[in-house]
């Protein structure tokens, strides 16, 4: 297993689109025009030089030795005579011209991206350096949902049961964020939900927050990927700063 | 709220060296429109004539810097000769950060959004659920909307971020399936292959 580990790094595929991809480059073949037993074994003198066993890779594998069989098989076999369907064998044919449309767009964004890499922006330096100004940005509600996830899951783990007959509305909660914000000028997403007592009341906070940021009350900042969420008043926050 | 105060941008000169200290303060792309606002500038060509005299001024091999069109934007950026030397000076590694798996769902998105998850995976022949969550995460896509099949799956778009990351002005700068044919016909024909192995060795 480990000694083959070299092996692969010479040939690595991810996927059997890969694979098949190489094997026609290889044989200079037209993807629109493949010859299915020239690629057939090309691809079992792969599987022989192939020493040891990754499942996952191999099922892939098999799954296009499969394909390959079938549409030989077919070949072999007098066609019906009215045939609609799109042919497996033009499938995998479309397919792997795609595929191939897809390695290209592929190479050209890895360009783009190096050539990108070179030049410098403002922001890049004051980044990575020790002393940087955090750059606040506004967070998507997408991220929002994220915190919410990951907060219920924390819970799911504390084992007190409390039952409490009590009903919270939407709007008593907005009440008293805002009365919140109003105090204390901010409030920190993570740690005042942390503080709620059932997920009931948790869900409804959180309702209330994602309402109030729809109808641009508050605005939720976050001074980085994956720093506490913090809300504000939306307005408020530029004179705070 | 705001003091209106007259102020005299007259000349062409005043407004070069306005935009430019624009640019020099700002971390992202600006946008010309609203320079052209606050200049009172009316006429797209006047400020194209602007822009052009400050790209001129840059090709000065005494320059450091360029004006990039970026995301629908313009920016300021080093001049790519300045990149190994600013490397070095701010010890800084800048090298480019997306995988391969990355960069085919990437490519899979910009070419064929709105696209669903189950596409991107069918196209690429393998699952491509981490990599559409790294994206997503790097904001370099986004979630547009949902497909009205059953289930309703999210549908998947480049952001401006995809812009900014890869340099384009706007989505219709990326060449189309015709000319990139064109542009790797007769240079490389197996050589995915070799691109693979460099990267892992």
């Amino acid at each position: 297993m480990y000694s083959e580990k070299y092996e692969i790094q010479t040939e690595f595929f991810e996927g059997p689109l890969d694979l098949l991809l190489y094997l026609v480059n290889k044989k200079r073949m037209n993807i629109l025009d493949i010859k299915v037993s020239e690629i057939t074994s090309e691809y079992l003198d792969y599987l022989m030089n192939k020493r040891g066993i990754n499942p996952s890779r191999e099922s892939d594998f098999l799954m296009t030795a499969s394909t390959l069989i079938y549409i030989k098989s077919r070949s072999l076999l007098p066609a019906p005579e009215i045939y609609n369907e799109e042919s497996l064998e033009d499938k995998l044919i479309n397919t792997l011209a795609e595929y191939d449309k897809i390695q290209k767009i592929t190479k050209l964004l890895k360009q783009m991206e190096n050539d990108e890499v070179l030049l410098w922006k403002r922001e890049e330096v004051s980044e990575n350096f020790e002393t940087r100004e955090f750059d606040i940005k506004e967070i998507s509600s997408f991220q929002l949902a994220e915190v919410f996830l990951n907060l219920i899951k924390k819970r799911d783990k504390e084992e007190f049961v409390n039952i409490k007959s009590r009903d919270f509305s939407i709007q008593k909660k907005q009440e008293e964020i805002l009365e919140i914000l109003e105090t204390k000028g901010y409030l920190n997403f993570s740690g005042y939900i942390e503080m709620l007592d059932s997920t009931e009341e948790f869900l409804v906070a959180f309702f209330s927050l994602l309402d109030m940021v729809k109808r641009g009350i508050i605005i939720a900042l976050q001074k980085r990927l994956f720093d506490t969420i913090s809300v504000w008043k939306n307005g408020k926050y530029k004179i705070a700063q | 709220m705001k003091e209106e105060k007259e102020f005299n941008i007259e000349t062409i000169e005043q407004k070069t060296a306005f935009i430019e200290s624009v640019l020099f303060v700002s971390k992202e792309p600006v946008e010309p429109e609203k320079i052209m606002t606050f200049l009172k500038c009316k006429n797209i060509k006047d400020f194209e004539e602007i822009l052009s005299k400050l790209t001129d001024m840059y090709k000065d091999s005494e320059r450091g810097i360029v004006l990039k069109r970026s995301g629908g934007g313009l920016q300021l950026v080093t001049k790519i000769e300045m990149h190994d030397l600013l490397n070095d000076f701010f010890k800084i590694k800048k090298t480019s950060t997306l995988t391969i798996p990355s960069l085919e769902t990437l490519s899979i998105v910009s070419y064929k959004q709105p696209v669903t998850l189950a596409e991107i995976s069918r196209l690429r022949g393998v699952n491509s659920v981490g990599p559409v969550k790294n994206l997503l995460q790097k904001k370099l896509i986004k979630i547009s909307g949902r497909k009205r099949v059953p289930g309703l799956p999210a549908l998947y778009s480049t952001t401006k971020e995809f812009l900014l990351y890869f340099g384009l002005n706007d989505i219709s700068e990326l060449p189309s399936i015709e000319e990139l044919t064109e542009m790797f016909e007769e240079k490389e024909q197996p050589s995915l292959f070799k691109q693979i192995q460099s990267e892992n060795g």
